[in-house]
């Protein structure tokens, strides 16, 4: 009983990061309707940011806010520099998944090649461990957790109270409509890949202090449990988005306890296909849509 | 009396929780051009999407030139000679105008992988006579294109005619029109008008979804009327323009 | 030519035919009949693994120090043929599964995950093909038959890769030219007006994956037989993505357009480039080949989305006594 409790915290962990990374990663795909299969080399660019930060003295708080600004500043300008720019030019679906795995491609071996293909570690005082209900956590990890909340509460409120937060969803729902109710849809685009990239960075600065060491891989192997839970939740829905993390964060924990660690991620990769073979539209939309089906 | 070509009878079909369309029944009698005409929303597209077989009814049958045919994959029905066009343009883009017509050519062996590994002697001939045949489509419906331009950067109207001579390329006893006039400019609809005359009076049969009730009137008979998933009336424009559940129904819908 | 610059080119002849095979099988199912099979280096390595583990020999053998199933002795080209067997029937169950009607950036993702998936089996199930070490040691095709020295052997096994490189190259010339590569490409472009006149979509499908997986399947094994090694390392996603760059940049739907591409993108790029002075630390030239591959890739979607050579309709010969006059 004991180990499944174990995991259970280290579940809630992941679970915690997970929902950061795909609530970013959903809202991305919600109004611009593009796959960003960079997303994990950018939350792995805020996590070497967050490195730079805390080596140079910085303490947690630094780190997570210069992560969560560079992933914000990296994907406003993805979006404007580069994504925008092909889907006016005409570029379809799979070639913006083409363009996005190049992205991908450049910023991880450029990562690689400005740091080097060695391990890091974000530079921070050893954190003292808790116990609760036979979890131990960190008071690291009870501050991702914490972190996740509070992300979960603001995004939350975000959309269903504020204006923009309207302006978001009603953009992400039908853009030409938006646009024709008055809605600067150019401006709620703007403002949802800074937002999502402040996620992202979030995300990433959290996964760097959750693994005992880092590298230009990780935050792109991390990619595909975002998706997955994404994808779970429905892609472009935030709320299921944070379902889908809880998911797939728990049972990949689980699993790995229970079957064995070198499967973890095979969990969520076959969560993924399997919603992609069987429902392409996620657990929690009614109707697959055409977005879903062949265009 | 011969049997009808296409027979439909109680077809019935739901989209959650929608009935789209409920008990269709009606004939399509070899060598007329049958028209099928209603509001929006009469279930006209789903009635053409299950007899073509893009969609599976829930219930009832269709049986066109004797064969029971309801539920199978649209290829079969196309190779039975129940061919259709669709709405929206849909012609082979990368293609050129006269490889879009040779796919559509019937029973073509170099299609098939040993064939097509063989080499060309196996299948020149037949080849041959396709192109013969899809360049007397070509000069018979006048399209305004070299047959090598690539069909995605013809015009629409341009796009209509070769989508209609792909469909005769195909050898069909039943040709199914999904608004064929559909955003095309009223000299353009009169070309076409004469060509499906034509085609009529050399044997094909028609059945044709359409809006513009003037093409309807001037080619259709007879002509099916239906609203909100069911057929409400039929017979020729002049009778059913004096039918009073007709009229209500375009009043309604 | 010197003993290394001979290794050097031959070495480079041989990348050269296995990356145009790979290209011009992908072609077949991407470009001419728009199958996104972003797991096509899993049937590659398929391919490479049946030959490995077809002249291997029993593991036990030599102390046992590598576990993989099966084990045999085949004389060539039975091996050869057997990878490409193993591609076509591995991809008809994939393609059976994993091809469906969906938008074309999930498809994707579906054969990308695919491809993960089969990177993390094979790695942990050592017992498969001996896991994250991968097999070493692998014979060579007519190597003691032939009996020459090692350069002289380079060279045989490039008139052999050139004669399996000749071979697809019939093989595709042959789909593309025909009725069936015509059909093919009807279905690309628009798969409901095929089936409405009467193609078979899903078959015309699978045969178009089958043949490019069978393609994939004799690519692998004549590499792997080559470099007498084939481990994880050697099919990792990217490599997937590699050649579709190659046959994106050279012109997709377009056989000569793949041979390019396989010629500029995998083999000037990234093996040529293998030999040229490590500068920085170890590792920064792979890491920089891989950024230009990525810059290279947006570069031509950006300016020529449709490659050097773009895919072109075929013409059709006119008999004497017609002009070619544009009708009005």
């Amino acid at each position: 009983m004991n180990i499944y409790v174990l995991s259970l915290g280290f579940g809630l962990i992941t679970a915690s990061i997970l929902a950061i990374a795909s609530v970013g990663f959903t809202l991305q795909f919600g109004v611009t309707n593009v796959l960003n299969l960079a997303y994990g080399d950018v939350m792995t660019g805020a996590a070497f940011v967050a490195y730079l930060v805390t080596k140079a003295g910085g303490g947690l708080a630094e780190a997570l806010v210069a992560g969560a600004g560079s992933g914000a500043v990296a994907s406003y300008g993805l979006n404007r520099l580069v994504y925008t720019p092909f889907v006016r030019r005409g570029t379809r679906l799979f070639g913006m998944i083409i363009v996005t795995i190049s992205v991908s491609l450049v910023v991880q071996n450029g990562l690689q090649a400005i740091f080097k293909a060695t391990f890091f570690s974000l530079s921070l005082p050893r954190p003292s461990s808790y116990t609760f209900a036979g979890m131990i956590f960190t008071s690291q990890q009870l501050v991702i957790i914490g972190l996740a909340v509070v992300a979960m509460v603001l995004v939350h409120a975000l959309l269903s109270w504020t204006k923009l937060g309207r302006a978001m969803r009603a953009t992400a729902a039908d853009p030409e409509l938006a646009r024709s109710c008055g809605i600067a849809t150019d401006r709620v685009i703007d403002v949802a890949w800074l937002l999502s990239g402040a996620l992202c960075g979030t995300a990433g600065v959290t996964l760097a202090l959750n693994v005992s060491s880092f590298t230009s891989t990780t935050g792109g192997q991390f990619l595909i449990p975002v998706i997955a839970a994404a994808v779970l939740g429905g892609v472009g829905h935030p709320y299921g988005a944070m379902i889908g993390a809880v998911v797939i964060g728990l049972s990949s924990e689980l699993s790995a306890s229970v079957i064995s660690p070198d499967y973890k991620e095979v969990v969520a990769f076959i969560i993924l296909i399997v919603v992609l073979l069987i429902r392409p539209q996620g657990i929690f939309s009614e109707v697959a849509t055409q977005k879903e089906v062949a265009v | 009396m011969t049997p009808p070509l296409l027979s439909v009878r109680n077809l019935a079909i739901n989209f959650g929780g929608v009935q789209a369309v409920r008990d269709v029944s009606f004939d399509v009698v070899e060598g007329s051009i049958t028209g099928l005409i209603g509001p929006n929303g009469a279930g006209k597209s789903s009635v053409l999407a299950i007899v073509s077989g893009f969609l599976s009814p829930k219930s009832g049958s269709v049986t066109f030139d004797g064969n029971e045919v309801s539920g199978q994959a649209p290829f079969r029905l196309a190779r039975l000679g129940l061919v259709r066009t669709f709405q929206l343009s849909s012609e082979f883009e990368r293609l050129s105008v006269i490889e879009n017509l040779l796919v559509a050519a019937p029973g073509q062996s170099g299609e098939r992988l040993r064939d097509a590994l063989a080499g060309r002697w196996r299948w020149r001939d037949q080849e041959a006579a396709s192109i013969e045949r899809a360049r007397g489509l070509l000069d018979r419906f006048e399209i305004p294109a070299k047959e090598d331009d690539v069909a995605g950067d013809l015009s629409g109207g341009q796009k209509r005619l070769l989508e209609l001579a792909r469909a005769l390329m195909a050898e069909p006893k039943l040709l199914l029109l999904d608004e064929p006039m559909a955003g095309v400019n009223p000299a353009l609809i009169r070309r076409i008008e004469s060509h499906l005359l034509a085609l009529r009076d050399e044997g094909l049969s028609m059945l044709m979804v359409e809006h513009e009730l003037g093409v309807v009137e001037r080619l259709c008979d007879p002509v099916i009327v239906m609203a909100q998933g069911q057929v409400l009336s039929s017979g020729t424009m002049a009778e059913l323009r004096t039918n009073q559940e007709v009229l209500d129904a375009y009043l309604a819908g | 030519m010197s003993s290394s610059m001979q290794f050097y080119v031959s070495n480079l002849l041989v990348y050269l035919g296995v990356d145009v095979m790979a290209c011009l099988g992908l072609n077949l199912q991407f470009g001419v009949a728009g199958l996104i099979n972003f797991a096509f280096i899993v049937f590659q390595a398929a391919g490479a693994y049946t030959a490995a583990v077809l002249t291997l020999g029993p593991s036990t053998a030599m102390g046992g120090f590598q576990s993989y199933i099966i084990g045999a002795h085949l004389p060539f080209p039975l091996p050869f043929l057997a990878a490409a067997v193993v591609g076509g029937a591995l991809s008809l169950l994939v393609g059976l599964v994993a091809l469906r009607r969906l938008r074309s950036d999930y498809q994707a993702m579906v054969m990308l995950v695919i491809s993960l998936i089969a990177t993390t089996v094979v790695t942990n199930a050592t017992g498969l093909f001996n896991g994250s070490n991968g097999l070493a040691l692998i014979p060579q095709p007519l190597k003691s038959t032939l009996g020459l020295s090692p350069v002289g052997y380079q060279w045989a096994y490039v008139v052999i890769t050139f004669v399996c490189t000749i071979l697809v190259w019939v093989v595709v010339r042959r789909i593309t030219g025909s009725p069936l590569g015509r059909a093919l490409r009807a279905v690309r472009d628009n798969d409901a007006a095929a089936a409405a006149l009467g193609k078979n979509v899903t078959q015309l499908r699978l045969v178009a994956f089958v043949t490019g997986g069978a393609i994939a399947g004799l690519s692998g094994a004549v590499l792997a037989q080559f470099i007498t090694a084939w481990s994880p390392g050697s099919w990792l996603f990217p490599e997937s993505f590699v050649y579709f760059a190659a046959i994106i940049v050279g012109g997709s739907g377009n056989n000569l357009g793949a041979i390019v591409g396989a010629a500029l993108v995998p083999v000037a790029f990234l093996e040529a480039t293998r030999y040229i002075p490590q500068f920085g630390y170890p590792g920064l030239v792979d890491a920089l080949q891989w950024v230009v591959v990525g810059l290279l890739t947006l570069t031509v979607m950006w300016f020529r989305p449709r490659g050097v050579f773009p895919e072109r309709p075929q013409r059709f010969a006119r008999p004497p006594g017609h002009g070619t006059e544009t009708k009005t």
